[in-house]
């Protein structure tokens, strides 16, 4: 298979505000074919927290190590939320050396960002696997806290949309896993997994959720927003994909939001 | 961009949002408000307002400074001037960049603030309290020369943003206006139009009367006398997604209410003045 991805930040906002994270392991090459399983995981921190942008690159490296080592934690909510709140471990100590930079370059804490960090950050949280056989049927298994969607494509069909399949699902106030939660029973109430078989030529996206919900709208109107992506993906060129973000962004298709897209091709 | 819905405009550091308050200095302030708390008015509006542009900071902190989603002018009016209201720094200024107002508070001080304890009870905590506002009250209640101060602010800001989220105005008041009938500049101020509506006009009477509060009402019938329903003719209707989240509050409003509460007391306060500013989607 070959894995893509394309990010851009909310119009108004430069690259390094961008509060999407995303992982591929291994890493993301577009030209390159893997035949071992592949991990992705994307999540998307919450506007209105504090640092949520370094949070949701910790939890898909935190996710990814726990899928890594156990594949088992996408299978059920109880073990994802229990990798959930593991990755929510490295958060104090970043937190620690970040506290400790901002006072070394001169930029102490200010008063009004310590209510937001005492909160802790938010983010939407989604990892899946790609596991190829050597019949050239790949099986997959995701997890999801919040409204980051997979998509599963087969030629003209949308065969899964998970965890959302309903564009009018969307709203402001999504499942969004905190850096300090250690409740994990809480965190799988809010968890949904999935899993399948794939055959090679189907296509599967993973979107934050501006692009996800334009997704559905789209597929829900009778098109096929797969092919419009894929043509970016497989162009490989990030600013052709900005400029058609800014016009569908301007139209008022998809909303000003950051935008996460990775691109799982299975040939 | 025009929206087809008014008051939906999206409120970015690119196209930031404005309140102005219009807070009553007049002699009257020194009066203890309505409710079990007896404060003085004059120490509620102030310590309200120092609040609400704390929670507004902490609210639109990133991790690189205060984002500038808004900005705040605090306009006194009393006995012996109209005019900003704010002290420190910023004594003087009008409309403020929010990232401003955060970092440039007259003072911090040490207050002790009550928590839940998780069991029923209470346990006293030491916060730290930005002000920008002290509380005054002096002489007559200039309401024209306040309005004619907040409309030229409001021109000059839908003059330079046009498609933005349109300047919501609330004026913090407890008495009749001494300087003339305040209902045509409330009125003029209302006619300054941004592409997603018209700008907002607010009124919060605080009083020390025994009369019955009214919150959000869609209709002058309840109101006990002419200063009341003068004010309520001179609010904006609340747009939608105000009185969504008032009813969220647990606060009864219908598709007519307008902007006004008589006869507030503490809650009622910081509850208009968080209803009043709530943005509906920052970017």
């Amino acid at each position: 298979m070959f894995t893509t991805a394309l990010r851009a930040p909310k119009l108004g906002s430069a690259e390094a505000e961008c509060e999407d994270a995303h992982l591929v392991l291994p890493a993301e090459a577009p030209d390159t074919w893997r035949t071992e399983p592949v991990l992705v995981a994307v999540a998307d921190g919450a506007s209105e927290s504090l640092l949520s942008g370094p949070w949701a690159a910790l939890l898909t490296t935190g996710l990814l190590a726990h899928v890594a080592a156990d594949p088992r934690a996408l299978d059920a909510p109880e073990a994802f939320a229990d990798a959930l709140a593991r990755a929510g471990l490295a958060w104090r100590p970043w937190l620690a050396d970040y506290v400790a930079r901002r006072e070394a370059a001169g930029r102490p804490i200010a008063w009004y960002e310590q209510p937001g960090l005492d909160r802790g950050p938010h983010a939407t949280a989604l990892a899946a696997r790609f596991a190829p056989d050597a019949d050239g049927r790949t099986t997959w298994a995701a997890a999801a806290l919040g409204d980051s969607c997979l998509f599963h494509t087969r030629g003209a069909d949308l065969l899964h949309a998970f965890p959302l399949a309903d564009a009018g699902a969307f709203d402001s106030s999504p499942g969004l896993v905190n850096a300090l939660t250690t409740d994990t029973a809480l965190l799988a109430r809010h968890t949904r997994t999935a899993s399948g078989a794939a055959e090679q030529g189907d296509q599967f996206f993973l979107c934050t959720d501006a692009l996800a919900a334009w997704f559905l709208r789209e597929a829900e109107r009778g098109g096929a927003p797969w092919d419009l992506l894929a043509e970016h993906t497989r162009g490989g060129d990030p600013e052709r994909f900005a400029a058609w973000l800014e016009a569908a962004r301007a139209a008022g298709e998809v909303r000003n939001d950051d935008v996460t897209l990775v691109h799982v091709d299975l040939g | 961009m025009t929206t087809a819905v008014p008051y939906t405009a999206e409120i970015s550091r690119a196209t930031p949002a404005c309140f102005v308050f219009l807070v009553d200095q007049s002699a009257s302030m020194e009066d203890p408000i309505g409710g079990p708390a007896r404060q003085r008015k004059a120490d509620v509006v102030a310590d309200a307002l120092n609040r609400l542009l704390t929670e507004l900071s902490v609210k639109c902190a990133k991790e690189e400074g205060v984002r500038d989603y808004f900005h705040v002018a605090v306009i006194g009016y009393g006995h012996t001037s109209v005019g900003s209201a704010f002290t420190g720094p910023l004594a003087g200024r009008d409309l403020v960049p929010l990232s401003q107002v955060a970092d440039r508070p007259a003072r911090v001080e040490d207050r002790v603030k009550k928590f839940p304890d998780g069991a029923g009870g209470l346990v006293e905590s030491r916060v730290k309290f930005p002000v920008w506002i002290d509380p005054v009250a002096n002489g007559g209640t200039p309401m024209c020369r306040a309005l004619a101060q907040a409309d030229a602010l409001v021109a000059d800001w839908v003059a330079r943003h046009p498609a933005g989220f349109p300047p919501i105005v609330l004026n913090l008041t407890d008495g009749e206006s001494t300087d003339g009938d305040p209902l045509e500049a409330a009125l003029a101020l209302q006619r300054h139009v941004s592409a997603d509506g018209a700008a907002l006009l607010f009124n919060l009477h605080v009083s020390g009367s025994a009369a019955i509060p009214v919150t959000f009402p869609d209709s002058p019938a309840a109101l006990p006398d002419t200063y009341a329903r003068a004010l309520f003719e001179m609010s904006s209707p609340l747009p939608q997604h105000m009185r969504f989240y008032a009813l969220q509050q647990g606060i009864a409003c219908t598709d007519l209410s307008r902007g006004f509460a008589y006869n507030a007391d503490i809650t009622t306060v910081v509850q208009f003045l968080d209803i009043g500013t709530r943005a509906t989607d920052l970017r």
